[in-house]
């Protein structure tokens, strides 16, 4: 691992920082994982390190979750310190010309005509708590819009909402638009909410479908095969 | 007129007055300066007409306190709804309370417990059942979402239909991509009424199909039902104080709303507030947190004055009708009839919202029974305390069953369950072992073959397919 590698060239100091920047995301604490983190980016820390240190930690609570240990509000509160340390972090690792290493990239929002929000919502924490870059495009979102945001971030995933019966079809719509604009072969697209299950994940010819939040995280894992 | 059940026993008291007022007073400031953001133009002209403070770019509406006082002393605390037939009219608001019949997405198979689209047949044939049972006053939104073959657009639609059809007992009018515009002209076609439907989406927003569909119905002469649904900790605080205040805050700019499109509107509130199960995200359908919701919410209420419901009440996470569905359905709901809950969604409904069943229906229907007799207190008078009779039989071996008084009161007295197992051990061996299931199953049979609800003429049907195909009709040029 980088990390124990690295690990074993750090001063007292440099060991206490990412100490700091575990408890950080363990405590929930955006503020204190962005001071860390820019210390440890003004020590000359190489930036990898520090994020390595948080995905492991993030890993860690996440297996909690699993077992039972933690609950919805604390991946959420891990990924939102987590989230408060990144942007220092991936603009240092670009500095250095190298890439950020992640499990792909989602673009997530809710259909046409539905304006529910927290299921996505959830999704979306879940989903950047297991790694991914998750670009939440918000509700009421039409086809064009989704697949423009598709193409602007060269995503992996698209993951699509709709709690009402009479919203779900319009992820057909969003799908066929995907499929005329030559798209589909390179994007997963997975499917969840109230009005869903399999069997309509699978007419509309959706790649996955999950009826809880954590699943859908796990979902998106294994179809990008990370 | 249907009676219901009067509690005659004091509501549920969860909050002191002091924390009623401090929810109330915190709604009045959320709507005052947070607002509820409002996805319809016609409703932010008439609120800004009516000096509430709009801003038409972000959509927010923000209440000045005096007018949502001024809006909630308008709503009536008591009135009549009229049903295609007279006895099953309903008179909402008091002490009465009426039990509503709750939707489940699907089917489900009573062996397999798997969930499946129901055929026409079936939903047809649950809403005879819904006509038949005794403790079921009122029809919620749908017993099912549809039924195969379908489309999408039409299933809340003919949903609405096959109510009229098949009972005469008072629905509830959904909506869905502007159908309310037609579905509203069948009631009065029928002579009768329905009660409309609006909700909130939470947190704290209204979108344009909903209050398109409030001033359509409350225009067509309907009363409105108002209702807001949350997940605490998710759509709402987490706590049971700060998700009061959220749904207090959705409810009474709803009715805000409705009594300014028409001063003195028959209203009902619906509170469809959960805790968020942490572990999934999901609603935690059957959870004690939810009662306790709503105890508070009947309390704030009640010092309104405007009658109530509740949805929470009669849902289940257990996928099957067995111990967990009993209780987790049950305890709530007696809290609701306690807490002075007007009417209680209650019937039917299994796995969450996901699936229903008649047979289901008619396990929850003696227990609407029982709930609605233990409201229904203790009558003491000189003939009930029974003292000269107590007299007259004296002890051993006197005794009360040959009494003329015995066969006067015991029937109104005790509840008399039609389908728990209730007879002796030999019995049970004897006739086959069957649970209170099973009696449900047979109670089913029986009343298919048996009842019979007052159906349409051929001029009314006509007069609903009609309005079922100009709906269609728009569906397809839109």
């Amino acid at each position: 691992m980088e990390d124990n590698k690295s690990g074993r060239d750090l001063s007292e100091f440099q060991k206490d920082l990412l100490n700091d920047l575990k408890k950080s995301i363990k405590t929930y604490d955006r503020n204190m994982a962005a001071r860390t983190v820019d210390k440890i980016i003004e020590n000359k820390m190489d930036p990898m390190v520090a994020m390595n240190a948080m995905t492991e930690t993030i890993r860690i609570i996440g297996e909690g979750f699993e077992k039972g240990e933690y609950f919805l509000p604390d991946l959420a509160g891990a990924a939102d310190a987590m989230n408060g340390a990144l942007p220092p972090l991936e603009k240092k690792i670009k500095e250095n010309g190298r890439k950020v290493e992640n499990q792909g990239k989602i673009v997530i929002g809710t259909v046409l005509g539905d304006i529910h929000d927290i299921g996505k919502t959830m999704v979306s924490t879940l989903l950047k708590a297991a790694g991914f870059t998750v670009f939440d495009i918000g509700i009421d979102i039409k086809a064009e819009v989704f697949v423009n945001a598709l193409k602007e971030h060269d995503a992996d995933i698209l993951a699509m909402s709709a709690l009402l019966t009479t919203t779900a079809p319009e992820m057909e719509k969003v799908i066929s638009l995907i499929k005329e604009e030559n798209l589909r072969d390179k994007i997963k697209i997975i499917i969840g909410g109230g009005a869903i299950n399999q069997e309509f994940a699978d007419k509309i010819g959706a790649d996955g479908y999950d009826p809880t939040a954590p699943g859908a995280a796990k979902l998106a894992k294994k179809l990008i095969g990370k | 007129m249907q009676k219901g059940f009067i509690r005659k026993i004091k509501p549920l008291v969860v909050l002191s007055e002091e924390q009623v007022t401090l929810i109330h007073k915190s709604t009045l400031e959320v709507l005052k300066e947070t607002g509820l953001k409002i996805l319809n133009e016609r409703a932010l002209k008439l609120l800004d007409k009516n000096d509430c403070n709009v801003d038409y770019n972000s959509k927010i509406v923000r209440f000045p306190p005096e007018i949502v006082e001024e809006c909630l002393a308008k709503a009536p605390s008591n009135y009549k709804v009229k049903a295609r037939i007279e006895k099953h009219d309903v008179e909402i608001g008091g002490d009465r309370v009426y039990f509503r019949l709750f939707a489940g997405m699907e089917t489900v198979d009573l062996n397999t417990w798997e969930t499946r689209t129901p055929t026409r047949k079936e939903y047809y044939d649950y809403l005879t059942v819904v006509d038949a049972l005794p403790n079921l006053h009122m029809v919620g939104c749908y017993p099912y979402f549809g039924y195969k073959g379908l489309p999408e657009n039409m299933k809340i639609p003919e949903g609405i239909a096959a109510k009229a059809r098949n009972t005469t007992k008072i629905q509830l009018q959904c909506f869905t991509k502007g159908s309310h515009a037609y579905t509203a002209k069948m009631m009065p076609e029928l002579g009768c009424e329905a009660i409309g439907v609006s909700h909130c989406a939470a947190p704290l927003t209204y979108y344009r199909d909903s209050i398109d569909a409030m001033f359509t119905y409350i225009n067509s002469g309907f009363p409105i039902y108002i209702c807001s649904g949350s997940v605490a900790g998710g759509s709402a605080p987490s706590t049971i104080a700060g998700s009061s205040v959220t749904n207090n805050a959705e409810l009474v700019g709803g009715v805000v709303i409705a009594q300014l499109i028409k001063p003195g509107v028959r209203t009902m509130v619906g509170d469809f507030v959960f805790p968020a199960n942490m572990s999934t995200g999901a609603p935690l359908f059957g959870d004690i947190g939810a009662a306790l919701h709503l105890a508070a919410y009947s309390q704030v209420w009640k010092k309104y004055g405007i009658p109530t419901a509740v949805s929470v009440s009669g849902l289940t996470n257990s996928k099957l009708s067995d111990y967990q569905c009993g209780y987790e359905k049950a305890i709530p709901t007696m809290i609701a009839a306690l807490a002075g809950i007007n009417v209680i969604d209650f019937h039917g409904g299994l796995t969450g919202e996901l699936s229903a069943h008649p047979v289901q229906a008619i396990l929850d229907d003696d227990v609407a029974g029982m709930i609605g007799r233990f409201i229904e207190g203790v009558d003491v008078s000189e003939e009930t305390l029974a003292v000269d009779l107590i007299k007259e039989v004296g002890p051993i071996p006197g005794n009360f069953l040959t009494k003329e008084h015995t066969r006067k009161w015991w029937r109104k007295e005790q509840y008399t369950t039609r389908i728990a197992d209730r007879i002796t051990y030999p019995e049970w061996l004897k006739n086959g072992k069957k649970s209170a299931l099973d009696n449900a199953k047979e109670k089913y049979e029986e009343i298919l073959s048996n009842h019979k609800p007052v159906t349409l003429n051929r001029e009314q049907d006509k007069a609903i397919e009609n309005i079922l195909e100009e709906l269609n009709e728009f569906y397809k040029q839109s």
